[in-house]
């Protein structure tokens, strides 16, 4: 027996064809297998027992005149369970085309544990006393490669943004990425869909190539190497301050990009070397990397064509963080970004952004443990990505060992994005997502850049904010001591204190933390 | 002319001599470079000859240099080339030709399986056999093979030309057969004799993609997206 009462059905009588004309129509009296209407004594249609209604909704779509409404009264995930209405509608869209389903953005659906199940604590008397957030200096810089690259990589806040290839944003987008990165000191990626070639000069805080200085302080660029090699030669290699090696992403671990040919125009075309309107989807793995070693002999040869000279960055997707993250240490990273499979994307299957990969916070703790087995923790940087949205995330991350976080999502978020999940169709409406000139007028890269320069400040002072009420001044700093699990899950999961007890648990994570 | 002794030297010491000696303007012979990877990656103007076997990611994102291997190559020759030449008298193993966006390779041997792999835009003539998912996904390009191919040649290529001698296991997804026209054949002749290849022309079989469009946009729903609210 379902739940009585689990839906709330309506009646629009001013449609209604059975109401207007008595004895007429009556179709949802026949169809509905729970008996929630019926005619009353004038041949009208009423509703009667509504409370009897299972949301199978029959009487909608049998409806000529679209005059019910079926809304459900708690949320269908507790009176349907598996079997909700958006279960059933995927069914009947897969029944109907032939097609799975795509989309954009990161996991929906039942919720993952998340950093919303941790609270940070703050200093009071038994500790060391909090710092004082105006009055005092906190230092969040990030330095990526410091002993291994002639250029290290210096980061003014412990936030980057994380890797979008022009493609899956417009031009506009990335100019704007690029001057919030200048104005902020923070770190911008090509992405894998090659090189603007205005984009590193304007991150690097100039107004165009070869001009003048014109954002300050001026942030880094790093080039992606990636699985589809799109408009890579050895000058795009130099062209930035550190070359990222993409092994996977949170949103479709085990897969390669995926660039519909709805966005595939002329210019997209040209910089990739394909077609105009074909799909570029790029092979899930490198084709030129049979085994490890290879991979190694790669970031070698990278670090060559680079004279030495920048850091070299690894993006990791959400698969066995322990073991990849020590694989991309033995291969010569210099710093980590871990992607977990709340992160975001522009295009995947949807079982794929929904199902697969594990949390962000279960990534962040293995691979701190990774990095702190092999000695480097704090030396190869790591940056979690995926699902961060604001300082308190980025704290959180930052408590469990990353030295910093990456904006995906959230960046879009910022230059007015509201999250349709429709970027795989080219028709962003805030210019963003697409290659449209006529969307693309809605984006002014001088504003984008200003809105993502507010964006990363606003949550960098929240960074300092945390970092400070909890006594500490500097990020990197910060340990497992200062955050505590609302759960057992994520207690157990992060090896973080349980609210309200002064122990780990369990005793697995008693014998990793607890003796130090 | 700048001789490098490659025996017991690693990747950055032999890469090393080799900036040195390019930065001199002047040409470089490595010898003993079995098992060495990543040599002359990145050139753009050089002359390098390598004489005897060596190993992977030879002319790895080659930008305009001329190298010339004695012997065979391990994996993965020519990766991601951008322009330039490269000629292998012996053979080559697996993924021969990957990535590249323009340039020559030339190899007068066998190849192996994921030979011009994505090619986007290069020439790859391959003198004998070659193995399977040989020029899978290629964007452009040409793809030469004068032997015989193995199972899935050309698989979901979507653009570009792939000219086989003899025969291929299986034909990949995606590829049709169509005749050679004349422009073809003075093409093909030129590359063939600027290597010095002895073929006869006309009897190279050419293979197109179908489409290019073979994933996601040619398959269109077969009823109008919707759903019963």
């Amino acid at each position: 027996m379902p739940i009585v009462g689990a839906f709330c059905v309506n009646q629009d009588k001013g449609r209604c064809i059975a109401y207007e004309e008595p004895w007429k129509c009556g179709i949802c009296t026949m169809v509905c297998p729970q008996k929630v209407y019926s005619r009353n004594e004038q041949g009208q249609v009423e509703i009667v027992n509504d409370f009897n209604c299972v949301g199978c909704r029959i009487c909608v779509d049998s409806c000529p005149s679209e005059a019910l409404h079926v809304k459900p009264a708690e949320p269908e995930m507790f009176t349907r369970h598996i079997w909700n209405s958006g279960t059933v509608e995927s069914i009947h869209y897969k029944a109907e085309t032939g097609e799975y389903m795509l989309r954009g953005l990161g996991t929906m659906g039942p919720p993952t544990p998340h950093f919303d199940s941790m609270v940070v604590v703050p200093s009071q008397i038994s500790s060391v006393s909090p710092k004082d957030k105006y009055r005092e200096e906190c230092d969040m810089t990030v330095v990526i490669g410091e002993d291994t690259a002639k250029y290290p990589v210096k980061l003014q806040v412990p936030i980057i943004i994380a890797a979008m290839s022009f493609g899956a944003l417009s031009f506009e987008a990335k100019m704007s990425f690029a001057r919030g990165v200048a104005l902020t000191g923070s770190m911008g990626n090509t992405g894998e869909g090659g090189l603007l070639p205005e984009e590193p000069w304007i991150a690097h805080g100039y107004d165009k190539i070869n001009g003048e200085k014109k954002y300050d302080p001026g942030g880094s660029f790093a080039i992606q190497w990636s699985t589809g090699r799109w408009g890579v030669s050895v000058d795009y290699l130099r062209a930035g301050d550190a070359v990222e090696v993409k092994i996977g992403q949170g949103a479709k671990p085990g897969m390669g990009g995926h660039l519909l040919g709805k966005k595939v125009t002329p210019e997209v075309a040209k910089i990739r070397g394909i077609p105009v309107g074909t799909d570029a989807l790029s092979p899930c793995r490198y084709y030129d990397v049979c085994e490890f070693d290879d991979l190694k002999h790669q970031v070698d040869i990278i670090r060559d064509l680079t004279d030495y000279k920048v850091p070299i960055l690894m993006k990791l997707g959400p698969s066995r963080p322990y073991k990849d993250v020590q694989k991309c240490v033995e291969a010569g990273a210099d710093a980590i970004s871990i992607d977990g499979m709340v992160g975001g994307t522009g295009c995947s299957p949807e079982v794929v952004t929904n199902g697969v990969g594990i949390p962000t916070i279960a990534c962040v703790t293995e691979a701190v443990r990774a990095l702190k087995d092999m000695k480097v923790h704090h030396k190869v940087k790591l940056f979690a990505l995926g699902g961060i949205r604001n300082g308190l995330d980025a704290y959180k991350a930052m408590a469990i060992g990353a030295d910093g976080v990456g904006f995906g999502a959230a960046a879009e978020i910022a230059l007015g994005c509201r999250t349709c999940m429709s970027c795989h169709t080219g028709q962003c409406r805030y210019g963003i997502a697409t290659g449209k000139a006529e969307l693309r007028y809605f984006l002014d890269p001088n504003e984008g850049g200003r809105r993502i320069a507010n964006f990363i400040s606003a949550t960098a002072e929240e960074i300092k904010i945390l970092t400070m009420l909890s006594g500490h001044s500097e990020t990197r700093s910060l340990t497992k001591e200062d955050i505590r699990a609302l759960d057992l899950n994520t207690a157990a999961i992060c090896g973080i204190k349980l609210i309200g007890m002064e122990d780990y648990w369990p005793e697995y994570w008693r014998k990793i933390e607890g003796g130090k | 002319m700048v001789d490098i002794d490659a025996k017991g030297k690693d990747f950055k010491a032999v890469s090393q001599a080799v900036k040195d000696a390019v930065a001199k303007g002047a040409p470089v012979v490595i010898k003993n470079a079995v098992g060495l990877y990543g040599l002359g990656a990145g050139q753009k103007s050089s002359k390098i000859k390598i004489v005897g076997d060596t190993g992977d990611y030879i002319g790895i994102v080659n930008a305009g240099g001329e190298i010339v291997v004695e012997g065979s190559v391990h994996n993965f020759v020519g990766d991601n080339m951008n322009s330039g030449k490269i000629v292998v008298t012996g053979s080559a193993g697996y993924g021969a030709g990957m990535y590249p966006y323009g340039g020559i390779l030339y190899i007068k041997g066998d190849a192996g399986d994921f030979t011009a792999t994505m090619n986007k835009g290069a020439t790859i003539v391959i003198g004998g056999n070659v193995g399977d998912e040989v020029g899978t996904y290629m964007t452009a390009g040409k793809l030469i093979v004068l032997g015989n191919a193995g199972k899935d040649l050309g698989n979901y290529f979507i653009r570009g030309t792939i000219y086989l001698g003899g025969t291929a296991k299986r034909l990949g997804h995606n590829v049709k057969l169509v005749e050679l026209c004349k422009e073809d054949i003075v093409e093909l002749k030129k590359i063939l004799d600027d290597a010095g290849f002895k073929f006869d022309v006309t009897k190279l079989k050419k293979y197109m993609p179908e489409t290019e469009k073979p994933f996601y946009e040619h398959k269109k729903p077969t009823k109008e997206a919707g759903t019963c609210r």
